[in-house]
């Protein structure tokens, strides 16, 4: 069952267009990754999903048209955005941090099981769980960015280039942790990576972008095998 | 509307406007009533503030709200050594310098900090100047204020005293208009312009934002100064009352709704501090500051380039129906010269380069740590 | 000795309101971005409302309580129909449109309930107690007690509630806020009335000895943004610490300096500014700026 589906997206900032027509579609527990350059619009096309940018197209979730929605509604309906950059509430502490990511939820059991359970994915932060995410190191910042989105109990989650700026090492973790993540709770993901040879390691299919549109598609294992993406994206 | 603007661009047609200007600048005086003559030199006095307000606020992004405050030490310097029989010049250049140098004071102190701190450090003048005035009697005459008079027409011009103080305010308000506009077309007014857009980019190019923010300032206050002498020369009397807080926001709403960033905006600004007083009182003398309020609040939001920006908004619209897109920006934010970036509100999409992200974002604000 | 004490205490009491006037200030700052200038007068608007219930035969209290409500309706609307296309843009064009606010309000003021002084009764007895020898108002003591009072329920509510947490979320990151489901817009507004509420506050408590006039707080709003510059924007205990330093200050000066007197008090606090920058020549800001970049 496709739980997202883009079809022909486009997106503008302002007056320039940054998306020509992106399409992909997202199966129920599936993994999907965006790859592609710089300036590709990788990013622009999470946004678009999640309602921080101008979009046309089509956009539909679990068969609800979602695109032009607010962020908050987006979110509200199972959607969650790990953005780039992270998105730390910098003067709250972890576990607050964490709680925000619960906040349209309502069950104070679950929430603090699920905050156990983010800790135990990402032992990093039961030591640092009083400090204040601005304290925080750059792959503590991405576990934390993601486990405010695993704390939302979302059916889709939106990974925006999480290995950008963290150690080979640390970026390596982080993924560790989301696949067993997403075996555990059968959370569907749409990954933007630079990176492929870690996007391949959790996705089962992925689309290639470029200027704005989907150049190619095909489960991972096709992928990996193409010659243009082994000398673009995987290093020869 | 094309054939217009190049109608305008050629040289001759900007020499022949001049000349007409300075023809009706030097007829008008002489053919007017007496009470056109003193309301055009109230209108020149304030025009004079607005555009000091403009350069340090329009121009440089800084607001403040002390301007009117410089316009009375200027007004009171002027009294004060007209009551003491100084020679003319002197008290002209007094007049300018003190409240220049108080200018100066303030901002070295109060720009050193960021964001709004000028604003938040001037809203504090005209509170402390009213009692300050009423307290040092002995020079300003305390709250009875203090009149003096010298600016009557002497017999050799055979002009009556409304037609002399007119070409005076002309005269001076003319001549700082001109230095003025030089100042802010040329390499000054581009590092303003840059200091307000974005203060980091402009330290980044060299461009001291803490210099350029007192130096604006302290033209304003010496601007102020000159404000405040013409103001001696065609009201011929001063009191605490003049640099109170109502006429400091007036001041500033003036500058707003004249055309913030602009010399031709400081000159409507001008005539609305004198003019919209008489014209909301004439509607319902309780509702004036009610409808100065709106008046502020509706230009903010229907037309922030001020009164001035009224012909590119048209133009804009004609070439809207031409099929000619609109710019980006669409109408700038009040207080904006025209030369002024805007800075985006998104984050740079993918054609950043990928830099370790630090813990802070441009999307995040920034926090004390 | 006894003056002395007077003195402190009656600066406390006056540095208790600066503080609540300020505190809502540095709220709708670290909510929305901008300076709110018309937060003083928002209060008075408030106070005037409270004098209408009081002159209807409302119970000061609950008439207090009142205003306080409406304020807070008051607030949210501004934030949401004024203010909210400006937050995103300049905070100079921000702070021009509070301005405009600022005179709005108190045009209208004057034009509902006249310009005239109007008297505005005491929430606390206008007696007097003897502590330590010296001669202090029960009006001062509870000035300070009831604003001290809120400041700590402001905390609980900020650290201890899911709303609070909401707020300050918001104020870090609104798009991250948003991502995790937070209704941004309204937690923004729910912060400009929290402001507004806290302003309402300050009003009923200063009204009974300034008299109640459409510019009444225009001289406690330069206290309000001294105490803000001095204390540093994002710290509420600085802000609540410096406005109570300006108004013992300004106390002791108006007594013990003679040119300062009672006219020029509010010179006080624009003198610490400066004697600060000049210990401090980067300020107490740091190099932490409200301007986004």
């Amino acid at each position: 069952m496709t739980l997202l589906e883009l079809t022909e997206v486009t997106a503008f900032y302002g007056p320039v267009q940054v998306l020509e027509g992106v399409s992909l579609s997202v199966p129920d527990e599936g993994a999907v990754g965006i790859l592609g350059a710089n300036g590709a619009g990788k990013t622009t096309t999470l946004r678009a999903i999640s309602g921080t940018v101008r979009a046309g197209g089509k956009i539909v979730f679990d068969g609800k048209d979602i695109r032009g929605m607010r962020p908050d509604k987006v979110a509200a309906l199972g959607i969650a955005h790990v953005p780039e950059g992270r998105g730390t509430l910098a003067g709250l502490t972890v576990r607050e941090n964490l709680k925000v990511g619960a906040y349209l939820r309502k069950d104070r059991k679950g929430i603090d099981a699920d905050i156990e359970y983010c800790l135990d994915l990402f032992p990093n932060l039961k030591e640092r769980i009083k400090s204040h995410g601005s304290a925080l190191s750059g792959g503590e910042q991405q576990m934390l960015a993601v486990a405010r989105a695993v704390m939302a109990k979302p059916r889709l989650m939106l990974l925006d280039e999480a290995s950008l700026g963290l150690a080979p090492s640390t970026a390596k973790n982080v993924y560790q942790a989301i696949g067993r993540l997403r075996k555990e709770s059968g959370i569907a993901m749409l990954v933007v990576e630079q990176n492929a040879n870690l996007a391949f390691t959790l996705v089962d299919t992925a689309t290639v972008l470029e200027t704005g549109r989907n150049v190619l598609t095909g489960t991972s294992a096709e992928l990996k095998g193409m010659d243009e993406i082994r000398r673009a994206y995987l290093g020869g | 509307m094309a054939t217009a603007t190049q109608f305008f661009a050629k040289p001759w047609v900007r020499w022949a406007i001049i000349g007409l200007v300075v023809v009706l600048m030097i007829v008008l005086p002489l053919i007017l009533p007496a009470f056109a003559n003193q309301t055009l030199a109230r209108i020149g006095v304030f025009a004079v503030a607005v555009l000091g307000l403009n350069v340090v606020m329009g121009y440089t992004g800084q607001v403040s709200l002390g301007q009117i405050f410089f316009v009375g030490v200027g007004a009171y310097v002027t009294a004060y050594g007209v009551n003491n029989d100084w020679n003319i010049a002197l008290v002209f250049i007094l007049a300018v310098l003190i409240p220049g140098v108080i200018g100066l004071l303030i901002a070295l102190a109060a720009a050193r900090l960021g964001g709004l701190a000028i604003a938040m450090v001037t809203i504090a003048l005209p509170l402390i100047g009213v009692p300050l005035a009423k307290r040092l009697s002995e020079f300003t005459g305390g709250s009875q204020g203090s009149s003096a008079r010298f600016s009557a027409a002497p017999e050799w011009t055979g002009l009556y005293d409304d037609q002399w103080q007119l070409y005076i305010v002309i005269a001076i308000a003319g001549i700082v208009f001109l230095l003025t506009r030089n100042l802010v077309h040329g390499k000054y007014g581009r590092a303003f312009a840059i200091v307000k857009g974005n203060e980091a980019v402009a330290s980044s190019m060299g461009i001291s934002p803490y210099r350029y923010k007192v130096l604006a300032f302290t033209i304003a206050s010496l601007i102020g100064g000159v404000s405040g002498f013409l103001y001696m020369v065609v009201v011929q009397y001063t009191s605490p009352e003049t640099m109170s807080f109502g006429h400091s926001i007036t001041l500033l709403a003036s500058m707003v709704i004249g055309g913030a960033g602009s010399i031709l905006g400081s000159l409507l600004g001008g005539a609305y501090y004198v003019l919209a007083p008489q014209l909301t009182n004439a509607v319902d003398s309780s509702l004036t500051a009610v409808l100065q309020g709106v008046i502020l609040l509706v230009i903010l939001f229907v037309l922030p380039g001020g009164l001035v920006s009224l012909p590119r908004l048209w133009r804009r619209r004609k070439n809207e129906h031409r099929g000619m897109p609109a710019g980006g920006a669409g109408s700038a934010q009040a207080a904006t010269a025209t030369i002024a970036p805007t800075a985006p509100a998104y984050v740079v999409p993918d054609t950043s380069a990928p830099e370790p992200i630090p813990p802070t974002q441009s999307q995040e604000k920034r926090q004390d740590t | 000795m006894g003056t002395f004490i007077q003195l402190v205490i009656d600066g406390l009491s006056a540095g208790s309101i600066y503080a609540a006037l300020a505190l809502a200030i540095v709220l709708v700052n670290q909510a929305t971005g901008l300076i709110n200038f018309a937060q003083g007068g928002m209060a008075v608007l408030a106070a005037y409302f409270a004098y209408s219930f009081i002159q209807w035969g409302v119970p000061l209290i609950l008439a207090i309580l009142l205003s306080i409500l409406v304020s807070f309706v008051l607030g949210a609307l501004i934030e949401r129909f004024l203010m909210r296309r400006f937050e995103q843009g300049d905070p100079d064009t921000a702070v021009v449109v509070t301005i405009g606010l600022l005179t709005l309000i108190t045009g209208l003021c004057g034009w509902i309930w006249s310009f005239n002084n109007l008297q505005f009764p005491s929430l606390f007895p206008v007696q007097n107690v003897n502590i330590l020898g010296a001669v202090v108002s029960i009006r001062s003591i509870g000035t300070t007690l009831v604003i001290v009072g809120i400041m700590i329920l402001l905390q609980l509510l900020f650290i201890g509630t899911k709303l609070g947490l909401a707020l300050r979320a918001v104020a870090v990151n609104p798009q991250s806020a948003a991502f995790s489901g937070l209704p941004v817009g309204r937690l923004l507004m729910v912060g400009w009335g929290l402001a507004a509420g806290l302003g309402a506050i300050a009003g009923a408590l200063i009204a009974p000895s300034q008299t109640l006039t459409p510019g009444m707080m225009d001289a406690a709003l330069v206290y309000a943004l001294a105490a803000v510059i001095l204390g540093g924007m994002s710290s509420p205990i600085g802000v609540v610490l410096a406005a109570w330093m300006i108004g013992v200050l300004e106390n002791l000066a108006a007594v013990y300096v003679p040119f300062i007197g009672y006219d020029l008090k509010i010179a006080v606090p624009f003198i610490l500014i400066f004697i600060v920058l000049i210990v401090r020549p980067q300020g107490l800001f740091g190099r932490k700026e409200v301007v986004r970049v």
